[in-house]
């Protein structure tokens, strides 16, 4: 039969990893409470070797450091999972997605003001660094598909036209190849020339996508991408996600509770610009260990 | 003890849960209750309480299909995480040993009967030392849930080995008397299964004490 010590529960081996010198408590219930209290917002880390994006210590500003939106950030992202960054309007996780690709940077007054983002080992924000470069690298999905008033054809191949790629059978083969990636191929290959503004809202989110994916960036950062999508769009983007994860690191913004634990393999809870807990996701909504988030993810915040 | 929270933004989600605990409350006094009575019939040789038992298992399975055609609503409706979402499944967990407990007061009714109309049989009394430790086995069980007391959950789980001792004990005794011909072999035969009955809701508290342990701190202490 069962007895007490034979299997500690899940919230007993975070408060043992956190800190040895808690001493494993006899039940569940003496557990729960000094596990709340003692863990850290990072009990399950991704180690470095691990992480394709480091953030450390970040702090951003919007207006030259006066107030902080996002306050001593440390987390690594994965290579070649999904994470979702999730919170309240205002947490701060869509300007913490921006940082990824410096964005931020379009806004004159805008500033990390501490710590580093790292992409590979590489300091984004270092002095050497050129935007429009790490953006090749980090490409980003946003909310409102927004395809360019030009063909289904011209908007794929528009980043690869601007890196100097003219010859026409490479382009040709990008263009299907990023079409099919994006389960779009078989729905626009007889129409490649016509409007891409024609299609339907989930299938100008899929051209975006395949737009994004045709230069071969390292990660693809999406903020709340099937916001503006039927259920239907929104399984399809959610199938890609999972296919996509293959090849990209994603980083997904979403208010979806629900898709966030379909699609994503760790999620991060961001509150008032701190992260308040990072861990897998199914421990996320499973058995969080901070009170703040279960409060959020179960809808009992305000 | 689950930390104090706050409630949910949608109050139709906290009077579905409070509705859902209160309903699963409710079934496992019916259980309790049906239960003792099954014990008590054969105790007391009242063949109408046994009667009872068998009738009102009706009530006790209709419970059941109420609190998963509710329990399902909250899953469809709200899809709850955390311990949400441990409660609502566990509850249709409960629901279901209890609605197994309601099965075997009625087996052991049915037996009861069988003994009752066989003429005298005062070894009846042998199964009381069991029926007790059985019976305080589920009261502890129901009282861990409506107080979400992993704690005394614990003690269920552990304390179901004395149960089962108290039944191996009880059949050998009763092997033992039919091997000697120390009494009518129908009846013997029918406390052996109604000592086993016992022991399987025994079990069955000690799988509603895991479920209330698993609501609390999400750890699945089942087969460990």
């Amino acid at each position: 039969m069962v007895t007490t010590t034979s299997r500690p529960t899940a919230t007993a081996e975070i408060a043992t990893d956190t800190d040895p010198m808690n001493q494993p408590a006899d039940t569940a219930d003496k557990n729960r409470e000094p596990a709340r209290s003692h863990v850290s917002n990072n009990p399950n880390p991704v180690a470095k070797e691990e992480a394709m994006i480091e953030v450390d210590d970040v702090s951003f500003s919007y207006d030259m450091g006066k107030t902080n939106i996002l306050r001593n950030i440390s987390f690594n992202i994965p290579a070649g999972k999904v994470t979702a960054l999730i919170g309240p309007s205002g947490c701060g996780k869509s300007t913490l997605l921006r940082c990824l690709n410096r964005m931020n940077d379009l806004v004159d007054t805008s500033k990390v003001t501490n710590g580093q983002i790292r992409i590979m080992g590489q300091d984004i924000n270092a002095g050497d660094v050129d935007p429009i470069e790490l953006r090749k690298q980090v490409g980003m999905v946003f909310q409102k598909y927004n395809p360019f008033p030009k063909s289904i054809y011209d908007n794929v191949a528009y980043g690869l036209r601007i890196q100097g790629i003219k010859n026409k059978s490479k382009l040709d083969e990008a263009v299907e190849k990023s079409l099919q990636r994006a389960a779009l191929w078989s729905e626009v290959k007889d129409r490649l020339n016509s409007s891409a503004l024609g299609l339907s809202g989930g299938q100008q989110q899929r051209l975006c996508i395949a737009r994004t994916i045709a230069v071969s960036p390292r990660i693809v950062l999406m903020d709340e991408p099937c916001s503006a999508l039927d259920p239907i769009a929104t399984a399809r983007i959610e199938e890609l996600i999972a296919e996509l994860q293959e090849e990209f690191t994603i980083v997904i913004v979403t208010h979806n509770m629900q898709q966030a634990t379909r699609v994503s393999d760790r999620t991060a809870f961001f509150y008032l610009g701190e992260l308040i807990e990072y861990d897998d996701t199914t421990t996320i909504f499973g058995n969080p260990s901070v009170t703040q988030t279960e409060d959020y993810v179960s809808g009992r915040f305000g | 003890m689950q930390p104090e929270s706050s409630n949910h933004i949608l109050s139709s989600f906290d009077s579905e849960l409070d509705q859902l605990r209160i309903d699963l409350i409710q079934m496992g006094n019916l259980v309790l209750r049906a239960f003792e009575s099954s014990v008590n019939g054969l105790l007391e040789q009242d063949i109408g309480r046994c009667n009872d038992v068998i009738a009102d298992d009706d009530i006790i399975d209709q419970k059941e299909k109420e609190i998963d055609a509710n329990g399902m609503a909250i899953l469809l409706r709200y899809s709850p995480v955390a311990t949400d979402f441990r409660a609502a499944v566990s509850t249709l967990s409960i629901s279901r040993s209890l609605e197994r407990i309601g099965d075997h007061a009625v087996n052991v009714a049915r037996s009861g009967r069988k003994i009752m109309k066989h003429g005298e049989f005062p070894e009846v009394r042998l199964v009381e030392p069991l029926f007790e430790a059985t019976r305080d086995l589920l009261n502890k069980a129901l009282t861990a849930y409506t107080n979400s007391d992993p704690q005394l959950a614990m003690e269920v789980i552990e304390e179901d080995d004395k149960v089962d001792k108290l039944h191996n004990k009880l059949s050998k005794g009763l092997t033992t008397m039919a091997g000697s011909g120390g009494g009518d072999v129908e009846s013997i035969l029918h406390l052996l299964f109604i000592s086993r009955f016992l022991e399987r809701v025994g079990d069955l508290a000690a799988n509603i004490g895991e479920d209330v342990v698993f609501i609390s701190s999400a750890g699945d202490i089942r087969h460990a």
